[in-house]
Formats: C-alpha cells, sequence, structure tokens
C-alpha cells in the first residue's frame, strides 16, 4: 500500500475521553476527516496546543514551544516571549501531514491566535467571544448573537457564528490587516458597549466578579498573546464537543453537545466564503 | 543493611556429590554464595521497545547458522582451526566433577589469598553427620583441606574449610595464572625513600588507621541506578506501542478520502 502520510502512529487504543470511550485513534480519524475545513484556519499561525497523553480525565498541559522530538518537516515559527525569556519556537500546521502528527501527540486542542505568522501584530480575524454567565446558558448567548450580527450588519461587516465546544458562541470577522490589536480590540469594545445600553443580556465590560445571568463580550481576546479555539477543533471534556462553524439560519438547531466528534465530519460545510471577503472594520 | 537484603539468596543447589577423604565420604550440596548485583538492562529497539535476539552469522557468506551447524574449533594459527566434537572434549575431562578429593590439610591462614578465586557454600546431603564431623574436626585443628574439583566446565584445586559454622568450598587459581607482580616493568629498581619523607608517609597513615569494615563500602552506582529505575517508573515510562494493523487501515482509508476531497478544490 503506497504511503500515504510521513506519520507513524502509536498508542493508538489509548483512552482519551475514557467516560465517551474514544481512543487515539477516533481523536486522528476525527482529525483527518476534517482536516480540509480546518487546515484553512491552522495554517501560518503560531499554535498553541493543548495535549492530553494520558486522556482527559488527567492533567493535560499547554504547549507553545515546539515538543522534543518534533520532526524536521515541521514548520516551525520562532519568535521571543517576554513572558518565558526565550525564543521559543513554536509549531505551525500548514499541511496535513502536521495536522496528523499533532494529533498523534495527543494534542486534543487547536488555539490559534489572531493575526499569522508573517504579520504578527496585525491580525485578520476579529473576535466576539460571548460568554455565558450563569444563569445564562446558550439560548441567551444565540439571542446575544444574533443581535451583534444585526449591528455588525448595519454597518456593513460580514461575520460568521461558530460554537465554542462549551457553553457559549464565538462571532468571527475575517478582517484585512489594516489595524494593529489595539484598534479590533476597541472596536469589539465599542460594539458590547453599544449591545449593552441596548439589552440587560449583555455585558461588556470586565470586571472583577462576572455579572450573573449576563452575556459577556470578551473583547480582550483581541490580543497579540491571546488565543481562540480553532474552527474544528475538540475540547477536552467529556462529550467530544467540537467548536463548530455554523450556518446563521440554523443558529439554536443544535445545542453544543450534539456538535461533538461523531457528529461534525459528516455535517454540511457552513463557511464556506468565509476566506472570500476580507471586510473593514465599520 | 536493609531486610531484603538480610534474606537468604541461594536458591537451588548448583552441585550435588561428595567430600571424599582416604575412605571417608561426606555427601553434600553446593550452593551459590556470592552474586553479583549489578542492574543488567536488556538491548531494545529505541523507538517501541522492542527486545531483540542475536543471531550467528557466517563472517564470509553472511548466512546465518543454527545451534546444530555450530562446532567448537581452536585456532592453531590465523585462520587455521581443529574442530572438536563435545563429546570429545567431555571425555578429556577428569572425575573430578563427580567428587572433590581432599588430598591434604593445610592451616588455612599459611595460604597466599591472591589465589583465592571464589566461594560456594557446602550444605550436608542426606547424611548431617559426616559433614558435621568434618566441620567440627576442621574447625578444632584451624586447618583446610586441599584438593581439585570441576565445577562445570574448569578443574581447579579447591580448598574445603570452615566459614561462619559452615563448610565453605573456595575456588583457587593455578600458579600460572596469576602473574608476579614483577612482570610489570616499572616496578623493577624501586628505589628506597628518604628517611624523612618515609616517617611522614607513616605519620599519615597511623592518623587514617582504623578497623576493617567491608559494610563501610556500597555500590553508588548501583544505588543511583535504582533511584533513577524508580523515578522513570513514577514519571513518564516510554513505552511506544505499535499500531494494530488494522487501526492503522481504518485511518489509510480515511486519510485516502480527505485527500481526494483535498484534490477536488
Amino acid at each position: 500500500m503506497e504511503r500515504l502520510t510521513r506519520v507513524d502512529f502509536t498508542n493508538l487504543d489509548k483512552m482519551l475521553y475514557p467516560k465517551d470511550g474514544l481512543k487515539k485513534l477516533d481523536v486522528v480519524k476525527y482529525y483527518i476527516q476534517v482536516a480540509p475545513r480546518m487546515l484553512p484556519f491552522l495554517r501560518n499561525r503560531a499554535l498553541v496546543l493543548t495535549r492530553f497523553p494520558d486522556g482527559i480525565g488527567l492533567e493535560g498541559f499547554y504547549e507553545k514551544d515546539a515538543p522534543k522530538g518534533t520532526p524536521e518537516w515541521v514548520k516551525k515559527y520562532r519568535t521571543y516571549s517576554e513572558s518565558a525569556h526565550r525564543y521559543l519556537d513554536y509549531v505551525v500546521c500548514d499541511d496535513i501531514d502536521t495536522l496528523l502528527w499533532l494529533a498523534n501527540l495527543a494534542v486534543i486542542e487547536f488555539h490559534i491566535p489572531l493575526s499569522q505568522i508573517d504579520y504578527p501584530d496585525k491580525p485578520n480575524l476579529v473576535l466576539f467571544d460571548l460568554d455565558p454567565q450563569l444563569p445564562a446558558g446558550f439560548k441567551e448567548a444565540v439571542i446575544v448573537a444574533k443581535l451583534i450580527r444585526q449591528k455588525l450588519f448595519d454597518r456593513g461587516v460580514k461575520c460568521f457564528v461558530k460554537t465554542s465546544g462549551k457553553r457559549g458562541l464565538h462571532i468571527v470577522v475575517h478582517i484585512r490587516r489594516d489595524h494593529i490589536f489595539e484598534e479590533t480590540r476597541s472596536w469589539a469594545h465599542s460594539i458590547g458597549i453599544e449591545l449593552a445600553k441596548e439589552t440587560e443580556l449583555v455585558s461588556s465590560e470586565k470586571k472583577l466578579v462576572k455579572i450573573p445571568g449576563k452575556i459577556y463580550i470578551d473583547y480582550p481576546q483581541n490580543g497579540h498573546s491571546r488565543t481562540m479555539a480553532c474552527p474544528f477543533s475538540l475540547r477536552a471534556i467529556q462529550g467530544a464537543s467540537v467548536s463548530t462553524p455554523l450556518n446563521w439560519d440554523k443558529l439554536g438547531e443544535s445545542k453544543p453537545p450534539e456538535l461533538n466528534l461523531k457528529t461534525v465530519p459528516a455535517r454540511q460545510e457552513a463557511w464556506a466564503d468565509f476566506w472570500d471577503d476580507p471586510q473593514k472594520l465599520g | 543493611m536493609s531486610e531484603e537484603e538480610k534474606q537468604p539468596q541461594t536458591g537451588r543447589p548448583i552441585w550435588s556429590g561428595t567430600i571424599s577423604l582416604g575412605l571417608v565420604n561426606v555427601p553434600v550440596r553446593l550452593y551459590s554464595m556470592i552474586r553479583d548485583k549489578s542492574y543488567n538492562f536488556h538491548f531494545v529497539r529505541q523507538k517501541d521497545t522492542c527486545p531483540l535476539r542475536y543471531q550467528r552469522v557466517c563472517t564470509f557468506d553472511d548466512q546465518v547458522v543454527n545451534w546444530g551447524d555450530v562446532a567448537r574449533a581452536f585456532e592453531v594459527r590465523k585462520g587455521e582451526y581443529i574442530i572438536f566434537d563435545k563429546k570429545e572434549l567431555e571425555s578429556l575431562r577428569p572425575e573430578s566433577d563427580k567428587r572433590i578429593r581432599l588430598e591434604k590439610f593445610v592451616n588455612f591462614f599459611d595460604i597466599d589469598p591472591v589465589y583465592f578465586d571464589s566461594s560456594y557454600i557446602l550444605a550436608p546431603d542426606k547424611s548431617r553427620d559426616a559433614y558435621s564431623l568434618l566441620l567440627y574436626a576442621l574447625e578444632a585443628k584451624s586447618m583446610a583441606g586441599v584438593g581439585k574439583f570441576t565445577l562445570r566446565t574448569k578443574e581447579t584445586p579447591v580448598l574445603v574449610h570452615v566459614y561462619k559454622g559452615a563448610l565453605i568450598l573456595t575456588t583457587l587459581r593455578y600458579a600460572d595464572e596469576v602473574s608476579d607482580p614483577y612482570v610489570v616493568k616499572d616496578l623493577a629498581k624501586l628505589k628506597e625513600p628518604d628517611k624523612k619523607e618515609l616517617e611522614l608517609a607513616e605519620k599519615i597513615i597511623e592518623n587514617l588507621s582504623g578497623n576493617f569494615n567491608i559494610n563501610e563500602y556500597h555500590d553508588a552506582y548501583r544505588e543511583n541506578v535504582e533511584k533513577l529505575i524508580k523515578k522513570k517508573q513514577k514519571g513518564d515510562t516510554v513505552t511506544i506501542e505499535p499500531p494494530k494493523k488494522e487501526e492503522v487501515k481504518e485511518l489509510m482509508a480515511a486519510l485516502q478520502e480527505t485527500l481526494e476531497q483535498m484534490k477536488k478544490k
């Protein structure tokens, strides 16, 4: 049989989601299936990986620096980290082999920065991270998401929606690389402030105690060293839910736990035109 | 010493036979007394810890040679061999592999310890009376019996002597197996040192003198290896299992589909 990948798989029957009975084999297969839709979001970015070599029940770990034993064909991006006081070699996932190699390392969650490695200071994504504060939940997040969509539409800005994989929603805008993070951050903040005036459901300020019952728009996620769960990334929680791109028309039809490793690969493409029109901040 | 180390470490007897002195026979069993406690490592393949085995290969034609086709040979000149049959070699062995014949008794402390090789525990086999008799007699006279014995394949001179209330067999080296120190040329023509320097050296030795206690010494390397083994057991022990064929097939099928999808884009 012709060799289809450079990756040698190991320990495929390692249990990664014990309560769901999902092994590494299932996780790798999942990423193979969603690769065509996921790779465009992974490419050209300095990845932050969360690895769970012993499954989600035990401590996973964040990894920015390429792990020991990274093959030489894996693309890396070297940059100085202020917090670590040294240079870090981030893994860049531009191709399916790299994605498979990462999945084999039990990387369950893929987190992407909002900018790409060729212009690290100029993001091409803006994120409205809708974070429901209990007792508010997914239902409330859906309402707020639609309000944001309307606001952006009024300003001539096109946006896309996905589940976070937990209880919230992410609204993502593909923008032209004209602005630095301070600008995209304050733009997202201003929209949140406007919305907070119009509805009780929204909280736009990062206060010490998040207000219960409100949907907090986490605008500071638009930052240099911040990341977003990559579209189609698994979440390391029971149920193996996925951060799933959705059609605005179908928003609310499925609850986050229903969008998971087993159901997502068969779903129809929802963000087909995501990369078509880089938007201007309106 | 830990509890573990104080436990008897003998296992099964490695030989049984008799010690004969004249017409008296003492039936005995031989047990291991000395054990090397170094950690043994196995050779494995690095990427998957798969154990290795060895094969005998002919140096000329690289053919694998099975045990049935192996012979013992003595190299008389480079590249010239004389083959010996296993049975031939066995027939050359003297009878001393059936019994330890003691020919002489000597003062134990007259024996030069440079010839001592290894020691084994002798235990009575069936008759305890004969064993006991020899033990007490040797102890009373502070003497050791000297004889010859073939253990496994080599015949060596041996001592049978008393140690901690039991009879011990100690194998000895032949005289021509032990070099005289003067074979080392640097040792010839050593001059006597200066009197004052000698006094100083003797003082130093006096200051550092004490009683010999073998328990003061321990194998640090072995202890470090043991610590590291325990550490690795708690931490990440690398056992990478190779995937089963069906699992890989399933992934390759999915990958095939994905690659085709990507080609179309």
